[in-house]
Parts: C-alpha cells; sequence; structure tokens
C-alpha cells in the first residue's frame, strides 16, 4: 500500500483538487447532486421568466425568440441537467453503500460520467450565445421546424444531448454491473433496499433508449446540413419534400421519451419506499410488490411511446392499443401508491421534514396519476393534448412528485453525506411553503388547459385567461421563497450539529458506517440476512442487553 | 390542539379541491357531437379520477392523524406488518376494474366522436373543406374554390368534413376549435380528416396547438357557422369575387398572413415596419416576396405565399392598392 500512496501525487491532495481526481463514489455523488441543484436554480428561474411573461395577456417581457429559446432550455435542462443526473447522484453516493460495496465497479468511468454531465450542461448552457441563440423547438425538437431554425442554437443542443447520452450510458453500466457483482454476502436479490431496485429498473432502461434518441437527433443533426472537411452532408430523413417522413422522428423520440419519464420517476419512487418505513417505524409494505412493480413500470414504459402522438392521426387500432398499454401502466403505479399508504398503517409516525416531503410527494403524485388517465384515453387527448393542462399533468409528477422526492432524499441522506443535519425547522417553513405555492402555481393550469390554452404559447388575448396565469405566476414566486430556503439551510448546516451514524435509526446499510462515510466505506459489513440489516442488528443488541439484564 | 393535524390536512384537501369550484374543470361547451362525445367520456373517467382522488387523500390524511407518534417513543417499533397477499391481490385487480370500464365506456362512445353523421338533422349532404396549416396562418379552401384565411365559414347543422395538412415546405400545425371536437395535427405530406357538425351559428375560436415557430401564439384560428343559406350565399360571393382580386380576401391575407410579424397597420412587429414602404405599391414585388420568402442578415421571412393562386397574389396587391397598411 505504501507504494501506491507514493505514487499519487501531493497535489491530488489540495481541498479543490481533490474533487477534481476523485473517483469516490461518494464525492461523485455529491458533486453530481451539487451539478444538478445548480442546474435547477438556472432551469428554475428560466421558468419564472416564462411565468412572468405569461402573467398578463398580450405581455411583452419577453420576445418570441427569447421565449421559444427558454421553454426549450428550461423543459431539456429540467430533464437531462436536473431529473437524471440529481437521482444519478442519489444512486451513485447510495448505491454502494446500500449494497454494502466498497465503491462502483468502474470507479474512473463514473468519474468520466461526471465530467462528461458538467461538460454536456454547460455546452447547453452555453448555447444561448450561439450565433442565432439557443435551440428554439421544445424539448422534444420536432422536425421540420427544428430543422428549419437557422442559427446553431439546435446544432449545440444535439451535442449537448449527445454528450450527456455517453454520460448517462457509461453511468447505467457502472450501475448495473456494481449491482450485479459487488453485493455483500447475504444481499440477495430481495433483500436489495427498493431504492437499489429502482437504479437498477433506472439504468436498464437507459441502456435501452438512448440509443434510439441518439439515432433521432442525429438524423435532424444530418437533415441540417453538416459540413465535415470536404464531405458536404445533407440528408432528408425528415424532410417531406425530399421523401422523408416528418413524423418519424416523434416515434423515436418518444420510445425514448416516455421511459425517460420512468426513469426520473422510478429512483424517486425508490426514495419514497426508502423514507416512509423509517419514519412509520415499520417495514415497507409487499416489499416484493413494491420491488415486482419497479421492474413493470421499467417494461411496460417501453411499449406506450405513441399516446404522445394520439393527435398526429394514427390508425384507431393503433390508438386504442397505446391506450390500453398506457392504462396498463397505472396498475402497478396503483400498487405502489397503495403500498406505500399501507406502510403507513399502523405505523408510529414521526413528521421530520424528510418524510414530510414524502407524504407531499404521495399527495400531489396522485393527482399527477390521475390527470395521466384523461390523456391516456385518446378521443379525451384529442381535446387536453399540448395544452396547459398536460403541463400541470407532468409537473405534478415531476415537480411534485419527483422534486418533493428529492427534497425527501436530500433531508433523510444530507446527515450521512455531511455528518451534519440540515435544520428542521427551516426545512418544515420550506415545505409547507413549496406545498402551497406548487399547487397554486400548477392547479390553475389545469383549468386553463380545459378553456383551450395551448403550451408554448408566448403570448395571449384572451382576458379570461389572466385570473388564473396571473394566480400561476403568483405561485412561481411563492415556489422561489422556498428554494431560497433550501439554499439557506445548506448554508446554515456548515455549522450545524454533528450527527451519529444513523441518526434516523433506519434499515439500510449505508447507516452503519460513519458519517460522512470513510473513504472504503465500511471497516466490515455486517452479514445481511434481511432487506433491514439495521433493524435486525439492533434487535440483535436489545435480546443481548435484555438476557444480561437478567 | 389534539385536531391540529386533522384540521391541517382537511384544510389542504379543500386549498387543493376549492379552485376545482372556480375553475373550468371540464372541457368548453360542447357543440358539435364529437366534442360532446369527449365532453361525456371525460365526465364519465372523472367519476373514478374524484373518487380515487378521495379515497387516496382521504386513507393519507386518516393514517397521519389516526397513526401519529403522540404519546410513544420516538423510535417505539410501529406494527411490524410486511405485506399481505390478499390486499395486493385487491388493489392489483381494483385498478383493472376500473381502467377495463373507462376503456369500455370510450369504446362506446368512440364511433360518436370519430364518425360524422351522413347528412345532417335535415338530411342536407355534408361538404367538405381543405384546412391548410402554415406558419402562421389557417387557409381554408371550400369545395368551389373559394378561399379564407384564418376564419373558416362553415354552414349550421350540416356535417363538415375537414381534410387537414400542411404544405411539404412547412413545420407541424395543430387544428383546434375545442367547441367543435378535439384537435388533429396539420402534418407537411400527410393528410388527416376529422369533422365537426355545428348545431348553432356562432363564432367558435381556437388557435394552432404545436408549435410552430416564433409566431405560434398568434396562429388564431376561427369558424364562424351560420345558417346553411347564409353560408351558401357567401361562398358563392367569395368564389364570385375572387378572379377580380377580392379585397375581402385581401384584407384577411394581409391580417391573417402578414400582419402576424409586420403589424396591423404595419407598424411592424417581429418582422421590420412595412408602413409607407414603395414595396406595399408594387404588386410584382409583393409576389416575389411572398412566394419565395427571403433571408437577411436580420433573420428569414418564409415563403408564406408559395403555392398561392395568382387569385390570391391578386386579391393581396388589390388589397394593399385600395387600403394600404398605415395610410398614405
Amino acid at each position: 500500500m505504501a507504494s501506491r500512496a507514493e505514487a499519487t501525487p501531493t497535489w491530488h491532495d489540495g481541498r479543490i483538487a481533490s474533487w477534481l481526481v476523485t473517483t469516490d463514489h461518494k464525492r461523485i455523488g455529491i458533486l453530481y447532486i451539487g451539478t444538478s441543484v445548480v442546474f435547477l436554480v438556472l432551469a428554475g428561474l428560466m421558468g419564472l421568466a416564462i411565468r412572468l411573461q405569461l402573467a398578463q395577456a398580450n405581455a411583452d417581457v419577453l420576445s418570441p425568440e427569447r421565449y421559444n429559446e427558454l421553454v426549450t432550455i428550461h423543459g431539456t435542462s429540467m430533464v437531462f441537467l436536473v431529473g437524471v443526473p440529481i437521482l444519478a447522484g442519489f444512486g451513485n453516493f447510495l448505491v454502494p453503500l446500500m449494497i454494502g460495496a466498497r465503491d462502483v465497479a468502474f470507479p474512473r468511468l463514473n468519474a468520466l460520467s461526471y465530467w462528461l454531465f458538467l461538460f454536456g450542461g454547460l455546452v447547453l448552457m452555453g448555447s444561448f450565445f450561439a450565433s442565432g441563440g439557443a435551440a428554439q423547438a421544445g424539448w422534444t425538437s420536432y422536425p421540420p421546424l427544428s430543422e428549419q431554425t437557422p442559427g446553431n442554437g439546435q446544432d449545440l443542443w444535439i451535442l449537448s444531448l449527445h454528450i450527456l447520452t455517453a454520460s448517462s450510458i457509461a453511468g447505467a453500466i457502472n450501475f448495473l454491473v456494481t449491482i450485479h457483482n459487488l453485493r455483500t454476502p447475504g444481499m440477495t436479490w430481495t433483500r436489495m433496499p427498493l431504492f437499489v431496485w429502482s437504479i437498477y429498473v433506472f439504468a436498464w432502461l437507459l441502456m435501452a433508449v438512448l440509443p434510439v434518441l441518439s439515432a433521432g437527433i442525429t438524423m435532424i443533426l444530418l437533415d441540417r446540413g453538416l459540413e465535415i472537411g470536404p464531405w458536404d452532408v445533407q440528408t432528408d430523413f425528415f424532410n417531406p419534400q425530399d421523401g422523408g417522413s416528418a413524423l418519424l422522428y416523434q416515434h423515436a423520440f418518444w420510445f425514448f421519451g416516455h421511459p425517460e419519464v420512468y426513469v426520473i420517476v422510478l429512483p424517486a419512487f425508490g426514495i419514497i419506499s426508502e423514507v416512509l418505513p423509517v419514519f412509520a417505524r415499520k417495514p415497507v409494505f409487499g416489499y416484493k410488490a413494491i420491488a415486482f412493480s419497479t421492474v413493470a413500470i421499467g417494461f411496460f414504459s417501453m411499449l406506450v411511446w405513441a399516446h404522445h402522438m394520439f393527435t398526429v392521426g394514427l390508425p384507431y387500432s393503433l390508438q386504442t392499443y397505446f391506450m390500453i398499454a398506457s392504462m396498463i401502466i397505472a396498475v402497478p403505479t396503483g400498487m405502489k401508491i397503495f403500498n406505500w399508504l399501507a406502510t403507513l398503517w399502523r405505523g408510529n409516525l414521526a413528521f421530520d421534514t424528510p418524510m414530510l416531503y414524502a407524504i407531499g410527494f404521495l399527495s400531489l403524485f396522485v393527482i399527477g396519476g390521475l390527470t395521466g388517465i384523461y390523456l391516456a384515453a385518446f378521443p379525451i387527448d384529442w381535446q387536453v393534448h399540448d395544452t396547459y393542462f398536460v403541463v400541470a399533468h407532468f409537473h405534478y409528477t415531476l415537480l411534485g412528485g419527483v422534486v418533493f422526492a428529492i427534497f425527501a432524499g436530500l433531508f433523510y441522506w444530507w446527515p450521512k453525506m455531511f455528518g451534519r443535519k440540515l435544520d428542521e425547522r427551516l426545512g418544515k417553513w420550506q415545505f409547507w411553503i413549496l406545498f402551497i405555492g406548487f399547487n397554486v402555481t400548477f392547479m390553475p393550469q389545469h383549468f386553463l388547459g380545459l378553456d383551450g390554452m395551448p403550451r408554448r404559447i408566448y403570448t395571449y388575448s384572451r382576458e379570461d385567461w389572466e385570473t388564473w396565469n396571473l394566480t400561476s405566476t403568483v405561485g412561481s414566486w411563492i415556489m422561489a421563497v422556498a428554494f431560497l430556503l433550501f439554499v439557506w439551510n445548506v448554508l446554515k448546516s456548515r455549522k450545524g450539529p454533528r450527527v451519529g451514524n444513523d441518526p434516523w435509526h433506519a434499515d439500510t446499510l449505508e447507516w452503519y458506517t460513519t458519517s460522512p462515510p470513510p473513504p472504503h466505506n465500511f471497516d466490515e459489513v455486517p452479514y445481511v440476512t434481511s432487506a433491514r440489516p439495521l433493524y435486525d442488528l439492533r434487535r440483535r443488541l436489545r435480546e443481548k442487553e435484555g438476557a444480561r439484564a437478567l | 390542539m389534539r385536531a391540529l393535524p386533522a384540521l391541517t390536512g382537511f384544510a389542504l384537501l379543500a386549498a387543493m379541491a376549492a379552485p376545482a369550484a372556480l375553475g373550468q374543470v371540464t372541457p368548453v361547451s360542447p357543440e358539435s357531437p364529437n366534442a360532446e362525445g369527449i365532453k361525456s367520456s371525460y365526465l364519465f373517467v372523472s367519476i373514478f379520477v374524484v373518487a380515487i382522488f378521495l379515497l387516496v387523500e382521504g386513507l393519507l390524511i386518516a393514517f397521519i392523524v389516526r397513526y401519529r407518534r403522540q404519546r410513544r417513543q420516538r423510535f417505539e417499533d410501529g406494527a411490524q406488518i410486511h405485506g399481505a397477499t390478499n390486499l395486493e391481490l385487491a388493489w392489483t385487480a381494483f385498478p383493472v376494474v376500473v381502467l377495463f370500464l373507462v376503456a369500455a365506456f370510450v369504446f362506446v362512445e368512440l364511433p360518436d366522436i370519430t364518425d360524422a353523421p351522413a347528412a345532417g338533422p335535415a338530411g342536407d349532404d355534408g361538404i367538405e373543406i381543405r384546412v391548410i396549416g402554415r406558419q402562421f396562418y389557417w387557409q381554408f379552401e371550400y369545395p368551389n374554390g373559394a378561399i379564407s384565411i384564418d376564419t373558416m365559414r362553415a354552414p349550421a347543422g350540416v356535417p363538415v368534413h375537414l381534410e387537414v395538412t400542411a404544405p411539404e415546405s412547412d413545420v407541424i400545425h395543430s387544428w383546434w376549435i375545442p367547441a367543435l371536437g378535439g384537435k388533429i395535427d396539420t402534418i407537411p405530406g400527410v393528410v388527416n380528416d376529422t369533422w365537426f357538425e355545428a348545431e348553432n351559428p356562432g363564432l367558435y375560436r381556437g388557435q394552432c396547438a404545436e408549435l410552430c415557430g416564433l409566431e405560434h401564439a398568434r396562429m388564431l384560428g376561427a369558424v364562424e357557422v351560420l345558417p346553411a343559406p347564409d353560408f351558401a350565399a357567401w361562398v358563392e360571393e367569395r368564389r364570385a369575387g375572387q378572379p377580380a382580386g377580392s379585397t375581402d380576401l385581401g384584407g384577411e391575407l394581409w391580417a391573417g398572413v402578414c400582419a402576424k410579424c409586420h403589424g396591423l397597420a404595419g407598424e411592424g412587429g417581429i418582422a421590420k415596419a412595412l408602413a409607407g414602404s414603395a414595396l406595399l405599391a408594387d404588386p410584382q414585388a409583393v409576389e416575389t416576396i411572398v412566394r419565395n420568402g427571403r433571408v437577411t442578415r436580420r433573420g428569414t421571412m418564409p415563403a408564406v405565399g408559395s403555392g398561392w393562386t395568382a387569385e390570391q397574389i391578386d386579391a393581396l396587391t388589390a388589397y394593399l392598392r385600395e387600403s394600404p397598411p398605415g395610410g398614405q
């Protein structure tokens, strides 16, 4: 060992340099989460600007170009720079600790994943300064529109997504190999924490669907024209003027795009499945049902893509198939929700901030799930498709759902990551403000959509849409206050009280080691005999003490 | 104080549900059988949506209230229940039944939504109107060759079949008049169809529902439903006027095609001001630029009039001659 230590140059130990060269999954996880939070703030500011423009009829806060850029980059970053990577960050930090491993299988590949993610994100944000500004065709970037916008914004959007895809594929391989090979003795598949199950399916989904996105956006790139040295490439995949199909891309995009939603939602489900039992002082209800439903959701998510395309004029037989397939996903999702509810049943509930967020998640995700039934029933979708009803629907699943789960996870694992708790009082204030602000922002958007307001319009002249739009904008400011409180809480936590290994008396292996864990994670790992190794340990300890007392 | 969590819970549930009493919670009032079919499907689904919402949120609040810690120790165990197979089966079967009912209802309603009646209540045969979505206007072509822009005229009580498309050089738009049914995309190179049969005369508004570029938000559309004889008169008059350079059509072309970027009085918008421009008085120059578009350093003007008939060009130039935007 001594010779290896000497082989490491001393500058690697610097306060900043040590983060730049790190291959420690915990540090990489924290880098992922920190970077994603920065992108969350940037994309959130874009959302605020969008709401400002829409607060009143005929407003001119933003020009149409600027508005379309912000809509596109807000959506793209929330999915690719916030949703996926922040959960990959949790996965990075937690998976090795939860399965009792020393690190991920390929630590250097892991570092590469992170740096590619950062680089891809910088390309996307930097595209605002490209000639012609950033991409303007929405996060879906449908051709022919995305092929007709001049300037380089769209090309940089494609480049950025390619980089992020490479990052995600490398990360996914890493997770899969790690989960297959590095589980500690005794940790069978059915003793694995449910969060690890969710990351397992997350990784398979990324591997399965990202290549299809890559193909689709490469075709857009080639259609837009590409000059490489002496070669001038110009294809017509999606250009109907020369025999291409304007519709083909949508199939490729949504074959990726719908599973991508579950890529983001499943690890959020995983967080909830970890948090609820700990604060209910119970085992999770129906462990196997929840694990199975995770796999089922992942599988079915690849069979439903054209429910995003009910208005393109597909044959009714196909629309029927996609309706039924989409509805089938509601069954495993319903299983999860009922199992979570049953986890609370006869518990000893403590409402610390992680629990508040987990319950907030449950109450809001249900709404997002239920409005999904309207969207799956295709004739109803013909009315509400591409309206604010859809915007409200997916914000209930992704913001009310995923972001609430992420806050549950941050408040829950913060002590493990940094050895200090976030302030509980501030956290509870933040929760209530965010909960109220969220509903004020997005509930009215259902009404606007039903009343005929399409999404992605930079302005409107109907004055009867003003009340709910203004309400929604005010709600976005309330949410901004909640996010500021979180930033304050993070700054404050640097001086917060230290905590021990296991402040929540939790069940999974990451709480067995110190907070924060040492670079090698564990000095020793107990043999795992159930899905709740720490609960077992505490029980054995109690029994021993009981025996001694006798 | 002990009732506080319960009160908070119910207050929150009420706060989430209260706006429902004030806001638009169903699709807009239908004026055509297909829109009616969609609305009744929506209402049918809503029965289950509301019931499940109340069930889940109700249980959540009930459990929060009933099983909160109270005087128990912080880390005292709750009931160590790992699961129950019968319950799992029950809540797997329950959504299956609900979704089966929803899908079945949709199938029952579907023919009313998709299939236009063969004839109107008074026995009138249907008519066919072509809808062309373009950046950033709607062009409607009637069976006799009449053309209108952004506002379709249609007869009341007659099935109106729409053939919906976009030029191959354009982008995807989506045709949608909420009161007259669901939306259908206009896709370059694809011809879709839909229909409506408006019972009552009136003006029904909608707008493009697929992001189509900078002025997507201004791509408004409307259907003006007229009593059948009035419609017949209008479509004849429009057709008859066209060869002579109809200024009615010309005005629609200016307002629908040019003004969204250049301003109604030519005062400028996302594109440059045209008021007082010599170009407007030169029919040849107008034709060249609307047919071919123009790429300048400041941006691209799409070929908004590619594929226009000579009558459309004449209508626009005649209008510009008679009432030049922004005055002389």
